[in-house]
């Protein structure tokens, strides 16, 4: 018991999240069913995906604004390729274009010393600009079957998009928690003058966070087209703010220094959940935006007043 | 001021404080650091709310809330970090939030009383300058101008000549005496006795938050006012039983730094304590910063235990050398302060905490912060506690157990004991004399003149970038450094 209290004291957005689901239950017979649980866990899982990268940045004391563009970006290259080549090819150069768009990020922030903010809009808007460019605008579509079963398939009656959010979760957790690499995202996000000073090369790690924040938008942009079955050149249009939504409603500062996937993925449950009600109770989607809006404002005041 | 005291978690700053200041005087507030006056002077200009105590002026009893209360009532504090708008003029900072008019300013009406005041000052500077193109010297007596502008009788100097030169000094001081012609009482703090004696009526002493004395300046000695701020005799409070030889184990020839240091050569031997003096802004906590690669330096030649040194272009390369340096501001160059000390230690220790060089193993981790908290006796609940919930004489430990494990050969250290009690400043002093006597080469650059003193054996002094005067055994004292460090050959 005193256990469960000290987690969820560490995790508000852990206990945020079981009220949700006990009020959800409540109003909605439909809300509480393992297939719609599995349903929440799948809409989620790409959001999560791009939460978890998206907190190392943070942790570090940067943002990446253009994880939504270039999740668009690898998604449309990925799908022509499979138009004619191999699964295995178009995947990995999805991953090397998220990665090189981290990189490119990292190196003008770590550098120039030009605000992350400023960097990474400026690559938000070049990376939707090549996707527009390089789809003329058109969706890619129409996929093989064994692509398809990453979107779609199941193990263990479990959706593929979770097990991949699953293991995203476990590696972002281990690199955090269990590194050296870890250590020093946390040491920068507090004071990077003095991380520098202890002998860290500290411009090798601020680049690393950017390449893990591009390489999660491309494994999110890799599960989103083959459950859709298409790339479209608008994907991933707001995917940014709700990945920094769920960062800091599961506890990291943009101040940096602060914040862990454990809290990040309880913050992006709740938003995944927050979808989910509102659809079962018949809520315009309209106001979805405006709920969940609310409730970060209402989850960093609570975490201030602790 | 009466029986003011004042409490902060875990310490007693001010403990029933008693303060008179009568009009028309200059009246110094001495003590070490931590011993209360910046507490003293902050309850004074409505920034802290006394525990208990009352404040009077002109027999009428006052409460501050906040520091514009203060100074509405007729008393400015002028900060060590002056409180002017960089990118506003002369004029609009000594205006500012008082502008004429509401809304529309009036430019050309501030401008005049600004100059009018500044002409009181005997001070000429454009109004209409910005305020970042002055030097530090001006931005004070704009500080006293703006003071004036609020008619204040009492105006309060924190550490007001610890950044300018000696005729910024002095001119300083007239313009001190001249507000006394007005009218204006003025409460002087200072760290350098002889000042105290040039310009200050009275001078009150305060010691570990209570008031010590209050005397006629022509009236106490020096020797008995330094006894009086320390509470013990000197020798206790500077250990030193270092053993200097002649061998050499660090070199440097011609330390540049754009700007800062200009051609600086040096050497340290074994076993000395090797102390860099000057005033701020004179390079010497640059040099240290240069020689640790935490900003661009260059230089002729390097040796480090006859090994050559060809280049150190970050603190990588100087960790790499055998080089650490304990910075000078440990809050923001230090530590990571929300982070606790057991991160704080491995982040800089990685070889110790981790196993296949990158996996954490915080066992290990652990094992090595326990021994550093016991090797330099760091007073912690855990070592998960956060570094900033700690005094400042322990994490000036924990910032000196980071770098001490690396088994350094050449340790510089900057203003180590600023800042911290006097228990602390003591272990720090026998730090210093066992690295020495372990081979270790120690450069010791401080602001603290007695300090510096009373270790070093050799103390290189600088004036604006340049070395300007070297002292050796008898040579180093108080008088001489002051000299060289105003730019005086030492004869």
């Amino acid at each position: 018991m005193k256990k469960v209290i000290g987690f969820m004291r560490k995790y508000p957005a852990f206990t945020g999240l079981v009220g949700l689901l006990i009020v959800l239950s409540i109003l909605s017979d439909r809300f509480m069913t393992v297939s719609n649980m599995l349903n929440v866990l799948r809409q989620a899982s790409i959001q999560a995906i791009l939460a978890f990268g998206m907190t190392v940045v943070i942790v570090s004391g940067g943002i990446d604004l253009s994880v939504g563009s270039v999740f668009a970006f690898s998604a449309v290259v990925l799908a022509s390729i499979l138009k004619s080549g191999s699964i295995f090819f178009a995947i990995v150069v999805a991953l090397v274009i998220g990665g090189a768009f981290g990189a490119f990020n990292g190196i003008i922030v770590a550098k120039t010393k030009i605000q992350p903010f400023i960097v990474t809009l400026a690559t938000m808007a070049i990376a939707r600009s090549f996707t527009l460019v390089y789809t003329n605008g058109m969706p890619i579509t129409g996929f093989s079957q064994s692509f398809r079963f990453i979107g779609r398939g199941e193990f263990l009656k479990v959706p593929m998009p979770v097990w991949i959010m699953f293991s995203v979760f476990v590696f972002t957790w281990y690199f955090l928690a269990k590194t050296k690499p870890g250590l020093y995202v946390y040491s920068i996000g507090g004071n990077e003058e003095a991380t520098r000073l202890s002998g860290v090369k500290v411009d090798r790690y601020k680049i690393l966070v950017y390449v893990i924040s591009g390489v999660f938008s491309a494994v999110g942009a890799i599960v989103l087209t083959a459950r859709l079955n298409s790339a479209q050149p608008i994907f991933g249009q707001g995917y940014e703010l709700d990945a920094i939504a769920a960062s800091v409603l599961g506890g990291a500062s943009l101040s940096g220094g602060k914040g862990g996937v454990v809290g990040t993925l309880f913050g992006a449950l709740i938003m995944g959940v927050i979808n989910n009600g509102l659809n079962l109770l018949n809520v315009s989607p309209f106001y979805q935006q405006a709920v969940k809006g609310f409730v970060i404002l209402a989850a960093v005041l609570m975490e201030r007043e602790q | 001021m009466e029986k003011i005291t004042k409490r902060f978690p875990g310490v007693v700053a001010l403990d029933g404080v008693d303060f008179d200041l009568k009009e028309a005087e200059i009246h110094a507030l001495v003590g070490e650091n931590g011993a209360g006056k910046s507490t003293l002077i902050k309850i004074l200009g409505g920034v802290h709310k006394p525990d208990a105590g009352t404040i009077t002026l002109n027999n009428r009893r006052v409460y501050f809330h906040s520091p514009l209360d203060a100074q509405l009532a007729g008393i400015s504090v002028i900060h060590q970090e002056l409180n002017l708008v960089e990118e506003l003029t002369v004029a609009e900072n000594m205006f500012l939030g008082r502008e004429k008019r509401w809304w529309f300013v009036d430019r050309k009406k501030m401008r005049q009383e600004a100059a009018s005041i500044m002409e009181k000052l005997k001070f000429h500077v454009n109004p209409s300058e910005v305020v970042k193109n002055l030097n530090v010297s001006e931005k004070q007596l704009v500080s006293i101008a703006k003071a004036l502008t609020y008619k204040a009788q009492i105006i309060v100097m924190d550490e007001p000549t610890a950044a300018i030169t000696k005729t910024e000094v002095d001119r300083l001081f007239k313009i001190m005496k001249d507000l006394k012609t007005h009218g204006v009482s003025v409460i002087f703090i200072s760290h350098r006795i002889e000042e105290i004696y040039e310009v200050a009526d009275r001078v009150t002493i305060l010691r570990d938050g209570k008031k010590i004395g209050t005397y006629d300046v022509g009236s106490v000695s020096k020797e008995d006012l330094i006894r009086m701020m320390v509470g013990r005799k000197i020798d206790d409070m500077y250990p030193k039983y270092n053993t200097p030889s002649s061998e050499v184990i660090f070199k440097v020839v011609n330390l540049r730094i754009p700007g800062k240091v200009h051609d600086v050569s040096f050497e340290v031997k074994r076993g000395e304590i090797f102390g860099i003096a000057g005033l701020v802004g004179s390079g010497k906590s640059e040099i240290a910063m240069g020689i640790f690669g935490a900003i661009r330096a260059h230089f002729d030649e390097m040796y480090l235990y006859d090994k050559r040194v060809s280049k150190i272009s970050t603190p990588v390369d100087a960790i790499r050398h055998g080089i650490v340096m304990i910075p000078e501001d440990r809050k923001s160059q230090g530590l990571v302060l929300i982070l606790d000390v057991l991160k704080n230690l491995s982040v800089a220790n990685p070889e110790k905490v981790t196993r296949a060089s990158f996996i954490l193993d915080w066992k290990r981790a652990k094992e090595f912060s326990l021994k550093a908290v016991e090797d330099f006796r760091i007073k912690v609940s855990s070592i998960q506690q956060l570094v900033k919930n700690l005094s400042g004489g322990n994490q000036q430990k924990v910032v000196l157990s980071k770098f001490l494990y690396k088994s350094p050969k050449l340790v510089l250290l900057v203003e180590p004991t600023r800042g911290i009690d006097v228990g602390a400043k003591v272990e720090v002093y026998h730090l210093i004399n066992r690295l020495a006597n372990s081979g270790v080469g120690v450069v010791f650059i401080s602001s603290e003149l007695p300090e510096v003193v009373s270790l070093c054996d050799t103390v290189l002094v600088m004036h604006r970038g340049r070395a300007m005067a070297l002292l050796t055994g008898s040579e180093v004292t108080q008088e001489n450094i002051l000299k060289a460090a105003a730019g005086v050959e030492v004869a």
